[in-house]
């Protein structure tokens, strides 16, 4: 059973400070869906007044199109996973797990039966009767999950669950976590800054900045079609080169800055004329040397370093002006290797950089 | 390096005096509960004996208020704990403001003088019945002393609460209303299991401080006793080594479930040391927990030494025995000793009939206070409130009047007396 | 307000609730607040309480100073100008208990010092055990353990009469040394446990800092050390201090005749004396006394009130 999410023009206000404004998204039943932001945008306030934690200073929020206000968390489809987790130290683990039956009354060979199927479920078979403190970080998320499903919500609600873990199980449990949302068939709203998890699992992102959503769209989209600068900085790594608009067509958009006039595309619904003030993006990937092949748009620059990451290159650049540029190469052993500290020249196509209008950038 | 030696020795020196300090008295008082001595001493050691723990648990008065003390103790547990809960969580609940002001409120009597908590519960709860009332319902030694005290252990109840609290983490309240519960089963089944621990210690303090409380009880308890009362009052009567025969026994008492508490605490630790080796799949260093045995089996090992030689020794000797040869040692002593105090004072009266005449107070003062301090050894004997012949034939009549007559003037406690008191050859009113 | 309490219940339930107001309000209303308040009353008024009952309520029932007068004047028929034993009593009260505190802060401090930096592991364990076990034992018992050692017949004497250091038993009761080794000795822990609480969230490596920047270990304690544990000094003078002023078993039982406390004359309106009132004017001369006094002691060493407690 998976239920939409309504958010209609929520605004949550401390005193003099707004933490989240004039949030309005609907998340479909069944979605993976995610709140991408940096810290202090707004997005665990944004969770707990979906849980019921926090009452919205304007706005409603509507799950299968029954408005909550009024209704407190203990009363909502909805099961929070906390970011330190809250498992209860004094209880064993199957007692947990099987806590909102316990709650209902529930008799105690039912809950353990329960508590057993869910820790199948989440791949912790045998662990039952283990106190909290005994587990691992991977295997304490998993219990967290086990006993939000154990209550049978129609949403779970994830705050930044993986923040606590080392990369690989990070890793590990980014599918771990799909697979069981899959299986579950529930709607999963989850938040996180790190963008790498939100892509990966999510189907669909909501970027927010200082309390604003900014972009909501697939993964795919979000990267490829950033609506606003922000959107661009702060979802994988990106070059900026500011300057204003020259020329607007239907195809392409020239940008004049100091490094030259380039030629990109536009993306999603931002219009932009010329004269306006616009940022021209460029994604690390989408630069190649030009001693190899020939560019639309090109420009002279320094190789600063070179990190080696594995499966591609880091390329560390310095433009005429100073302007730090990043470059990734992929090792594949064909590409001649440039010299550090040498002169070079590097180019991009249209389709490769992205103008949008001038805003404010995630920070570094 | 030999200045730093110098500093540890100092140190090591300084902390064994301290110790010494501390539990020196409390040694010397549990040796004195076994010398058969009519009063409490180390030197002269007269008999080994344990008629003293006898005439302990026949002391009728003793008893009673023993029992008083342990029934007034369970009743501030079930008063002070529950309060004291009740304030700690209430000022969770508080804004910043109203905290700190019910925080030193809730506070204040532990600051505050027992006598004035024990004097202001009496008279409020008195004028309670006098004037809604108009009976003695609450004019009752056991009640007021349940509620006096209670009013400043339900603080130190309070803080342990509050101590607890502080390291609970609120999101798991959250968590367990996300999860469907109602209030009340949150705090039910999260807050109170983490509280209980807490609960436990405090039922204990709340106990052993209302135990032992003199200040309060002393205004509180009107008619009925407690242990402490019982025992204070004994200083005008005179003590006995029965009281140093209490002493040994909570002592022991203490020492005992002191033992008892490392031992329990020191096996929940390896418990759990096991159980997280077992999950971690690592050589986990189990330290053994060596230093602590050895003070543990030295004690264990003096205790049975101090048996077997308290056995031995009893085999090859008798207290009974022991005791007619001492008391007739005293016979001899005290007789050489009156007789001379005979003469003395004889001199030393023709002395002062010759001197001016002095104020009767202050003769009777003097003549009295020979025979009232019993502090001094040879008046042990000398002590008399009635008119009697002892063994010696001489009559004490001498002494009883010297007695009652220093009595009138030497009561200080007495309003009155407080301008009679006097010491020097300067005119009273 | 009403808003509060309406959260307040939806929050704890009603059940929940009520239990905490109740016995909140029956414990700061009806034990604490109340009571204090009646005795500051009571204080006031002539004592017809014993004297003629049935005037209470009357018309004679007025508000008098009379009470608060015997204790500076004395009685009218008093000779002397002041009520001489009461107020030198007073003050003696007041004064050793003052150097009391001082005695038991330098004789627990290096205790406190060594318990929190220096012993480690199981040594500080059974350390801090052998500090407690004492004073399990009850108060009153301490006290008479302080009387056989330092009574005319005590073990005191007796020691120091064979080893010859003196000729002859001093009373010490009477020389008032019983006393004031027994109140530095009954408060000692709770001198010791704020001063350890204090000094044991100290992060070492300060002490080792400062060490290793040539500071001798009078400094380190003087600038280092002791202004980090100020509120558990605060703390631990103020209970210890509150606690002698207060005391009144430890007078009771080994107190010698020249050392009247403060409290004794207190008992003795309340016991012999029949004077209620008269008892509650003097406790509350007591209590204020002593409130101004520590109110003036943090003020001195810049201490506020909430940082006093365990």
């Amino acid at each position: 059973m998976s239920a939409d999410v309504q958010l209609e023009n929520i605004g949550v206000q401390f005193g003099e400070f707004v933490a989240v404004r004039e949030a309005s998204v609907t998340i479909t039943g069944g979605e993976f869906f995610s709140f991408l932001g940096p810290s202090g945008c707004g997005k665990t306030t944004l969770l707990r007044t979906i849980s019921g934690f926090q009452l919205p200073s304007t706005g409603r929020v509507l799950i299968d199109g029954q408005d909550m206000a009024g209704i407190g968390p203990n009363h909502r489809p909805t099961a929070l996973i906390f970011q330190n987790l809250a498992l209860f130290p004094l209880m064993t683990v199957w007692e947990n797990i099987s806590f909102a039956l316990e709650v209902k009354g529930v008799g105690r060979t039912e809950r353990r039966r329960r508590a057993d199927e869910l820790l199948e479920m989440v791949a912790l078979p045998g662990q039952a009767d283990k106190m909290v403190d005994e587990l691992s970080g991977g295997q304490k998320q998993r219990v967290a999950v086990a006993r939000a499903l154990c209550a049978e919500p129609e949403v779970l609600l994830l705050d930044e669950p993986l923040s606590s873990l080392d990369l690989k199980l990070r890793q590990h449990m980014r599918t771990e976590l799909r697979v069981i949302q899959q299986r579950a068939g529930i709607t999963f709203i989850y938040i996180t800054h790190d963008q790498g998890e939100a892509l990966t699992m999510s189907d669909r992102v909501a970027v927010m900045r200082q309390g604003v959503i900014d972009q909501v769209a697939d993964s795919t989209t979000v990267y490829d079609q950033p609506e606003t600068a922000f959107v661009a900085s702060f979802v994988g790594e990106n070059n900026a080169f500011s300057g204003s608009v020259a020329e607007v067509s239907s195809e392409s958009v020239l940008v004049e800055t100091t490094l030259g006039i380039f030629s990109c595309r536009t993306s999603g619904s931002s219009s932009l004329s010329k004269g306006d003030a616009a940022i021209v993006f460029v994604r690390p990937e989408s630069l190649f040397f030009v001693d190899d092949v020939g560019a639309r748009n090109r420009l002279d620059a320094t190789l600063v370093n070179q990190e080696f990451e594995g499966h591609f290159w880091h390329l560390l650049l310095k433009a005429r002006d100073g302007h730090p540029m990043r470059m990734s190469v992929i090792n594949d052993g064909r590409s001649s290797r440039q010299q550090t500290g040498s002169d070079v020249t590097v180019g991009f196509e249209t389709n490769g950089a992205v103008a949008l209008p001038s805003g404010e950038l995630a920070a570094d | 390096m030999r200045s730093e030696t110098i500093l540890r020795l100092s140190i090591g020196f300084y902390i064994l005096l301290f110790f010494g300090y501390l539990f020196g008295p409390l040694v010397i008082m549990s040796i004195t509960a076994f010398n058969s001595s009519n009063f409490p001493a180390v030197s002269p050691w007269d008999c080994l004996s344990g008629e003293w723990f006898g005439v302990l648990v026949n002391d009728d008065k003793l008893m009673t208020g023993l029992r008083n003390s342990l029934f007034i103790g369970a009743g501030v547990v079930i008063v002070a704990v529950p309060m004291g809960l009740a304030g700690a969580l209430l000022l969770t609940q508080l804004s910043r403001r109203a905290r700190s002001v019910m925080y030193m409120v809730t506070i204040s009597p532990i600051l505050v003088p027992g006598v004035v908590l024990g004097i202001s519960t009496l008279i409020f709860w008195e004028r309670i019945d006098r004037v809604l009332l108009g009976t003695d319902f609450f004019y009752d030694g056991f009640f007021l002393t349940i509620i006096g005290q209670a009013t400043f252990i339900s603080a130190y109840t309070m803080l342990i609460f509050v101590a607890r609290l502080q390291r609970f983490d609120p999101l798991l309240e959250e968590a367990a209303l996300d999860l469907g519960a109602s209030n009340m089963q949150a705090f039910r089944k999260i807050l109170l299991p983490f509280l209980k621990p807490a609960v436990g210690s405090a039922a204990v303090l709340a106990f052993l401080a209302s135990f032992e409380n003199y200040n309060t009880t002393v205004f509180t308890i009107v008619s009925e006793s407690t242990l402490t009362t019982i025992l204070a009052s004994k200083v005008r009567y005179g003590i006995n080594p029965s009281i140093s025969s209490l002493a040994v026994i909570i002592i022991g008492l203490t020492l005992f479930f002191a033992v008892v508490y490392e031992l329990l605490r020191r096996r929940e630790r390896s418990d759990k040391e096991k159980r997280l080796a077992e999950t971690a799949k690592t050589n986990s260093m189990t330290r053994r927990h060596r230093p602590m045995m050895v003070p543990a089996t030295a004690l264990v090992l003096v205790a049975f030494v101090a048996m077997m030689g308290t056995s031995w020794v009893a085999r090859g000797y008798s207290t009974s025995e022991c005791k007619l040869r001492v008391a007739q040692e005293k016979h001899k002593r005290s007789e050489a000793l009156s007789q001379q105090r005979i003469s003395e004072a004889r001199a030393q009266r023709a002395e002062e009939q010759a001197a001016k005449a002095e104020s009767p107070a202050l003769q009777a003062n003097t003549e009295g206070r020979q025979y009232q301090n019993i502090f001094t050894p040879s008046n042990l004997a000398g002590q008399v409130d009635s008119v009697s012949s002892d063994s010696n034939g001489s009559s004490t009549e001498a002494a009883v009047d010297a007695n009652k007559a220093g009595r009138e003037y030497q009561n200080i406690f007495a309003p009155s007396n407080l301008s009679g008191q006097v010491d020097s050859k300067e005119s009273s009113d | 307000m009403s808003v509060w309490f309406q959260n307040f219940f939806k929050r704890n339930g009603i059940g929940l609730s009520l239990f905490l107001l109740i016995a909140v309000f029956v414990w700061v209303v009806l034990m604490i607040v109340l009571p204090q308040l009646l005795m500051l009353d009571f204080s006031f008024r002539f004592n017809w309480h014993h004297m003629n009952p049935s005037k209470m309520g009357g018309p004679d029932d007025v508000y008098t100073l009379t009470h608060y007068k015997f204790l500076v004047y004395g009685s009218p028929n008093n000779p002397d100008p002041f009520n001489i034993v009461d107020v030198t009593v007073f003050f003696r009260t007041i004064l050793a208990a003052i150097f009391v505190t001082m005695f038991d802060l330098a004789l627990c401090y290096p205790i406190a010092y060594y318990l929190a930096q220096v012993a480690k592991g199981a040594r500080a364990r059974f350390l801090v055990v052998a500090l407690i076990v004492p004073f399990w034992v009850n108060e009153i018992l301490r006290a008479f353990a302080f009387r056989i050692l330092f009574g005319e017949e005590g073990s005191l004497n007796s020691l120091l009469l064979a080893i010859g250091l003196l000729d002859e038993p001093v009373d010490f009761i009477r020389e008032n040394v019983a006393l004031y080794a027994g109140l530095g000795y009954a408060y000692v822990l709770l001198m010791i446990f704020p001063i350890y609480n204090a000094v044991e969230s100290l992060d070492r490596n300060q002490i080792e800092a400062a060490r290793d920047l040539g500071a001798g270990w009078f400094r380190i304690h003087r600038r280092i050390v002791m202004p980090f544990a100020k509120p558990g000094i605060t703390s631990g003078c103020t209970m210890v201090f509150m606690l002698t002023a207060g005391a009144l078993a430890l007078p009771q039982i080994i107190g010698g005749p020249s050392s009247l406390w403060f409290t004794q004359i207190i008992y003795q309106w309340f016991n012999t004396g029949s004077n209620w009132p008269r008892g509650s004017a003097y406790a509350i001369v007591l209590l204020i006394s002593c409130v101004v006094l520590l109110l003036f002691l943090m003020r001195l060493f810049k201490v506020r009130i909430g940082e006093i407690g365990r």
